[in-house]
């Protein structure tokens, strides 16, 4: 299941960030995703230099840690997802489409004229389309 | 689980470090850094102190490159339950420091020192290090008994100490290894029993005691090797232990098993040493062997710390992923930790681990736990703990604290580059801004930095921590909880002296709001060398406030230099904003300058919640030179902090972009403003400065218009140089209404001393209201002016340029001389005009006086003896003022009817003069005439009737009637309008010339007078009415007695006497009543003159009535009183153009007395001319025309 959702900015700035669990530990979940900045870091500025992965956004996984696993994902514009389950086995081919859909729920959402580049991610509409999108999380693997 | 361990920790020594007597602080700390230096000692150096009492037990001891570490435990410490199992857990030496200069009696000092190695029974060596003893103690203790644990060392420089305290420590080791020997050689021979914390859960059953004993050589074994790496002898170690490892696997000690196994590696790396990387494969795969046996084992701190020391040995970028994984299986094997303090000690190392690595984001994070276990236990000493553990991980969260950055404030010129910069920022503080956002954390971590910071009893940290956490993070605390910091930061400041300055300034937030520029009462202005009018040039000339052209490019216009002057107080204008939820009182706020060249006058201010408040901040500039403001120092809440204007300007750029939570200003309801950047601001030496005000206050003048005042200006020299030069002029509306400025007072008053004053009159004429409001409008309709007050802005400035002597007065030495900037004092003259009196109408209107029918036709000349019984005017000049009207016949007086109201409240008396020429001096001399005055009372009008005397008429000719017949006008065509134009000039002219000469003059009350502007007004006004008085009647009726005979000509002499005698009157002809006296019972022969004043020919029918006094018709009805013979009415005459006729007829007065005789004319086929000038319109009405009544005095025959 996944547990939360992160997008964060050029600036290493939080622009987004949704936990999908009933239990109180959104504060676990940004020192989470707060952390895991520093993997991002480091792959980002270690890149392997292998072709292949030069154009790689994915970063797979990032670390684990508790219960949790972080998978991150870069853009082009080096605007980071963070993404943290509680599953233990995970399909990197099932986290690879769960970010390729979540970049583009993201793309659209930065395209609406009225956000500000740099600004946090306050439409709804986003908010209502990552739902739709980590809730089909799970069932993707059968499609 | 111990801290800071790591795989190389199996060959260190173990050295409790403890005070002994009175230990000062700073000497404790002396004393360790001295020792601390000493942890490793060259085996080839202890040599010399190094005895074999029996063969060593290490074989193979590197006396060439070997060497002993040390690790001392500074303070001592617990014995370790395990240190049978690790050998380098024991303390296996004692140091006792001592200062004796605070300890006078080593005795006891050396009592105590053994007092305490007792806890230590683990050591192996003890001594007692005393330093800098007193010639006293050497002595006495030479005499002692303490051997050789106690050492002295003599007073000396610190490179004496250290060389002292190298030789005792190589003795120390040397001592260390001979025991060393003496206790490998006793175990391998007599062998002793390990035991272990985990040993002892077993049941001694007799099977488990023969498997112990199988055991114990194993065990020994290791413990040999514990010791051989203790020594120094990595190969003698690595031989015990593979005897132990094999004696373990099968005895299946595990744990020993992996001990051994440990020490393995610990000797490979101390063999190989600076070889790391070779050995690196082999020492993690065992490493990894070592890893797995301990988790066989029931206690898990074995493998969490095995786990930990793997993770050291590995910790570098490379194998950055290995070291995470390591680690972040460690910290989740943490909660199988039973041991509070064990946890704390993993995630400390955890923690350093991933700092060491750069991932300061995870070290901050358990950091963090660190301070969390901290915080748990509950006692001063953890909280402190807490605290500093808190700080370090708040530069990760990007929460540290201004004063441990190392950019310190403390650089005025880099502040001063930054401010040069404009609006750049540069990129760090931008990140700072971006990182804000994690906010959630951020306001954790201060939150719990504040609470450490209380238990931990440190006020300023409390305070720091409050102030960031109100300041950052305000939009997401409610108001309680705003109250609760604001209670926090109050509490702290409690048990902070007064005075005590913390680098995080909390709320207020302060921006720059403006530099208000020099008032207008202090502007200075560059001196422009080259010229007389020193001041021109200097500022933007021209119609315009702002011209684009002499300025450039708005956005430089930041650039503008600023110059305060010595002595002079400045003001700085800055805003505060309070946007939290309580009453802020700020104790003092002041300008923060770091120049020292300036004295900055604290201001208190008190803050409601949510509000913004603009306050100026003013101080005095002491010393020449460049000056910098880069924010405010406030005081509030019991702290002093420093608010600089950059970090809110940051705020502000960062709040627009969305950045930061929210601005400050804004959300109190601040409207936004230009970001206001800090002018270079240049202190010059004194100038002079002219301090003006108006005598008798400064507040408006209240004048009546036209009311001329004299106004007294106070200059009076306020600065420390003298005025040298000035000159007044004049700018500002109404400009008119200054007359005269006394500057000439002014120039001979120079140059004025400081402190000197001197008094300037300035006369004012208050201008007419409504003149300055309306003159694009037709002036002409000025009647209906309603009263306005004086608007701010349109009374007129007095403009004085001034300055000191041309050179400073202490000359700074430069090349050339700089030229001091004059200055400038606009001292506006405050004039509130009231409407005063008002003009409302004037006329121009005729008397008619009868004249008398006598033999001839008045004939108006001029006699000295007239006598006055008809006309009721004194006899001096104002008799002139009436004469005959020519084309009338009688007499008439000319009238200027001035009608003047009074809306004000106070009374006003009028006295209108005329400027006469006097007749009887030919070189045109003037005189004023003076009326009566006339007082108007408030709200009243009243008319002022002026005679005219002198009023001229144009030469008079038909071609002056089309112009008032405007009708008609388009009938003459364009032949007339040359003449017409002309004589309207001419007309225009001479009312000019008469109104120029009518001054009226008001009085009210005791000093208030003026002149009434009515010039334009009586002009305008007379145009209408001049016409109708002006313009000669067609037909000019005259009446004579024709007893005589007739005269010849007479309307010639009349023509004449009207060409050259225009100020004669007909006064004559009453002097003659006499002599040609009408007697009653008597036929009277009369004659009618007609003439024709038309250039047409006039057919009319003419009549004459005659009446009496009671105005009836003497000739008809019943009681005619007046018989005549001729014909009397109905009488068809035709008058040719400019010529007369005359008409005879005799008439017989039956009584006496006074009679009106008037001809009247009914015209036929009237010209259009004709109608028009009698105002008919419709073209078939007969037009009639009559002439003045003329008087009849009829004598009695008795």
């Amino acid at each position: 299941m996944i547990v939360c959702v992160a997008v964060v900015g050029l600036q290493n700035n939080p622009l987004y960030l949704q936990s999908f669990t009933e239990a109180d530990d959104a504060l676990k979940l940004h020192y989470i995703v707060h952390c895991s900045l520093d993997v991002i870091d480091e792959r980002v500025n270690n890149p392997k230099k292998t072709g292949s992965t030069m154009n790689e956004t994915f970063l797979g996984l990032l670390y684990p840690t508790e219960n949790y696993k972080v998978y991150g994902y870069i853009t082009n514009t080096k605007v980071k997802f963070v993404l943290v389950t509680t599953d233990l086995d995970v399909k990197d081919a099932d986290v690879r489409s769960f970010f390729r859909r979540f970049h583009s729920a993201y793309v659209d959402a930065v395209s609406n004229p009225f956000h500000v580049t740099g600004k946090k991610i306050n439409s709804v509409f986003f908010a209502e389309r990552v739902r739709d999108i980590v809730k089909s999380f799970g069932t993707n693997t059968t499609v | 689980m111990e801290p800071d361990v790591s795989i190389e920790s199996g060959c260190m020594i173990r050295i409790a470090v403890l005070p002994v007597g009175d230990m000062p602080r700073s000497n404790m700390r002396d004393y360790v850094s001295m020792l601390l230096r000493l942890n490793k000692i060259e085996l080839s150096s202890i040599s010399s102190f190094y005895t074999e009492h029996q063969k060593s037990p290490f074989a193979h001891q590197p006396w060439e490159n070997g060497s002993l570490r040390f690790k001392f435990l500074v303070g001592g410490a617990q014995p370790s339950a395990w240190e049978d199992f690790q050998s380098n857990r024991k303390i296996l030496g004692v140091i006792g420091l001592c200062h004796c200069p605070s300890s006078p009696d080593l005795g006891a000092v050396y009592e105590q020192f053994q007092g305490i190695r007792k806890a230590y029974s683990s050591a192996l060596v003890e001594k007692c290090f005393a330093f800098c003893p007193s010639d006293s103690q050497v002595q006495l203790e030479d005499g002692g008994k303490k051997g050789n644990n106690l050492i002295l060392f003599p007073p000396a420089d610190r490179q004496t100490q250290e060389f002292h305290i190298q030789t005792m420590m190589q003795d120390l080791a040397a001592a260390l290894l001979m025991e060393f020997e003496k206790y490998v050689l006793r175990a391998e021979s007599a062998g002793t029993i390990l035991k272990t914390p985990l040993d002892s859960q077993t049941s001694l059953g007799s099977e488990e005691v023969i498997k112990a004993k199988k055991r114990r050589l194993g065990r020994a074994q290791k413990t040999i090797g514990d010791y051989c790496l203790l020594a120094g002898s990595p190969v003698d170690a690595n031989d015990h232990y593979s005897t132990a490892i094999e004696l373990a696997r099968l005895t299946g000690d595990v744990f020993w098993h992996a001990g051994a196994l440990e020490g393995t590696v610990c000797a490979l790396l101390l063999d190989r040493m600076g070889q790391k990387d070779q050995i690196l494969e082999e020492a993690k795969y065992r490493y990894y062997d070592v890893i797995q046996l301990y988790r066989r084992v029931p206690t898990v701190s074995f493998e969490l710390q095995a786990a930990l020391k793997l993770a050291r040995f590995l910790c570098r970028r490379e194998l950055a992923k290995e070291v995470v994984d390591l680690l972040m299986s460690a910290a989740d094997g943490a909660k199988s930790l039973i041991d509070a303090s064990d946890r704390l000690v993993l995630y400390v190392e955890i923690a350093r681990l991933f700092g060491n690595l750069g991932y300061e984001r995870k070290a901050a994070f358990f950091s963090r736990q660190v301070a969390q276990l901290y915080l748990q236990q509950d006692n001063c000493w953890a909280a402190i703990s807490a605290l500093q553990v808190l700080a370090m991980t708040s530069k990760a969260y990007r929460v540290q604290s201004k004063g441990t950055n190392a950019r310190s404030h403390s650089f005025p010129n880099e502040l001063r580059l930054s401010h040069l910069e404009g609006g750049k920022l540069n990129s760090q503080s931008i990140v700072s801004l971006f990182e804000c956002q994690w906010s959630t954390l951020q306001m954790v971590v201060l939150r719990e930095i504040l609470l450490s910071a209380v238990r931990a009893g440190d006020p300023l940290a409390a305070w720091s921590a409050a102030a960031r956490l109100l300041r950052s993070y305000y939009p997401l605390i409610t108001p309680a909880g705003q109250s609760g910091l604001a209670s926090a930061l109050s509490n702290s400041a409690e048990r902070l002296p007064s005075g005590t300055r913390c680098a995080d300034p909390a709320v207020p937030f302060v921006r720059l709001h403006s530099f208000p520029f020099y008032p207008s009462q202090m502007d200075i202005i560059k001196r422009n060398s080259g010229k007389e009018e020193w001041w021109t040039g200097s500022i933007p000339s021209g119609p315009f406030i702002y011209t684009p052209f002499s300025k450039g490019d708005p956005n430089e216009s930041h650039k503008q230099d600023l110059i305060w002057i010595v002595g002079e107080p400045v003001q700085v204008l800055v805003e505060l904003a309070n946007p939290c939820g309580f009453d802020l009182t700020v104790d003092s706020i002041y300008l923060s300058v770091y120049s020292n060249n300036f004295n900055a006058f604290p201001v208190s201010v008190c803050l409601p919640p949510n509000t913004s408040k603009v306050i100026s901040l003013s101080g005095i500039p002491t010393s020449v030179g460049p000056l910098t403001i880069p924010g405010c120092i406030v005081h509030c809440f019991g702290v002093i902090t420093e608010h600089l204007f950059r970090d809110v300007d940051n705020l502000l750029i960062g709040a627009a972009q969305g950045l930061v939570l929210s601005d400050p200003f804004r959300s109190c309801g601040s409207t936004k403003i230009k970001n206001v950047l800090v002018p270079n601001i240049n202190v010059v030496p004194p100038l002079p400065l002219l301090v003006s005000h108006v005598v008798g206050g400064d507040s408006a003048a209240i004048l009546y218009e036209g009311e001329i005042r004299d106004v007294w200006v106070c200059l009076a020299n306020a600065g420390s140089t003298p005025v040298e030069q000035a000159h007044i002029s004049l700018s500002g509306k109404n400009q008119d209404s200054v007359i005269s400025i006394g500057s000439e007072i002014l120039k001979s008053a120079l140059p004025l001393k400081p402190g000197a004053e001197v008094m300037i009159p300035v006369t004012i004429k208050a201008w007419q209201l409504g003149l300055v409001d309306s003159e694009n409008s037709t002036n002409k309709n000025l009647t209906g002016i309603i009263g306005r007050t004086s608007k701010e802005g349109s009374s007129p400035m007095l403009v004085i340029h001034y300055a000191g002597p041309s050179q400073y007065q202490e000359e700074v030495q430069t090349i050339e001389p700089i030229l001091p900037p004059g200055r400038r004092v606009v001292v506006p003259l405050h004039v509130c005009v009231l409407q005063g009196l008002s003009f409302v109408r004037a006329r121009l209107l005729s008397m008619e006086i009868p004249a008398h029918i006598r033999e001839t036709l008045p004939i108006p000349v001029y006699t000295d003896e007239a006598v006055s019984d008809e006309v009721p005017v004194n006899e001096t000049k104002a008799d002139c003022l009436v004469k005959i009207d020519p084309y009338r016949g009688s007499w008439g007086l000319r009238l200027l009817e001035l009608e003047l109201s009074n809306p004000t409240d106070v009374v006003f008396e009028i006295s209108v003069s005329v400027q006469m020429e006097d007749p009887t001096t030919s070189d045109g001399e003037t005189s004023d005439f003076h009326y009566p005055k006339t007082r108007i009372d408030r709200e009243y009008s009243a008319r002022v009737l002026i005679p005219l005397e002198h009023f001229k008429l144009p030469v008079f000719d038909r071609s002056f009637l089309p112009k008032e017949t405007k009708r008609v006008e388009s009938s003459y065509g364009k032949h007339s309008n040359f003449t017409e134009r002309h004589s309207k000039a001419e007309l225009n002219a001479s009312i000019k010339n008469l109104t120029s000469r009518i001054k009226v003059r008001w009085q009210s009350g005791r000093n208030s007078s003026g002149e009434l502007n009515i010039k334009d007004a009586v002009q305008a006004a007379l145009q209408t009415t001049i016409m109708d008085i002006l313009l000669p009647d067609p037909l000019t009726f005259g009446f004579r007695l024709s007893r005589n005979k007739f005269s010849t000509g007479p309307l010639d002499a009349q023509q004449n006497a009207r060409s050259h005698g225009r100020h004669h009157s007909g006064e004559d002809g009453r002097t003659k009543v006499l002599n040609c006296s009408i007697l009653a019972h008597e036929m009277t022969p009369m004659e009618v003159l007609v003439r024709n004043n038309t250039k047409e020919l006039v057919k009319m029918s003419l009549s004459i009535t005659c009446k009496d006094v009671a105005g009836d018709n003497c000739f008809d009805g019943d009681k005619a009183t007046v018989l005549w013979a001729g014909v009397l009415s109905g009488i068809r005459v035709d008058v040719p153009p400019l010529q007369e006729i005359t008409h005879s007829f005799v008439m017989y007065f039956l009584v006496p007395g006074e009679y009106t005789l008037m001809g009247s004319a009914v015209i036929d086929d009237a010209s259009d001319f004709l109608r028009d000038r009698a105002r008919t319109d419709s073209s078939n009405e007969p037009i009639f025309c009559s002439g003045p009544p003329f008087r009849l005095h009829v004598l009695g025959t008795a």
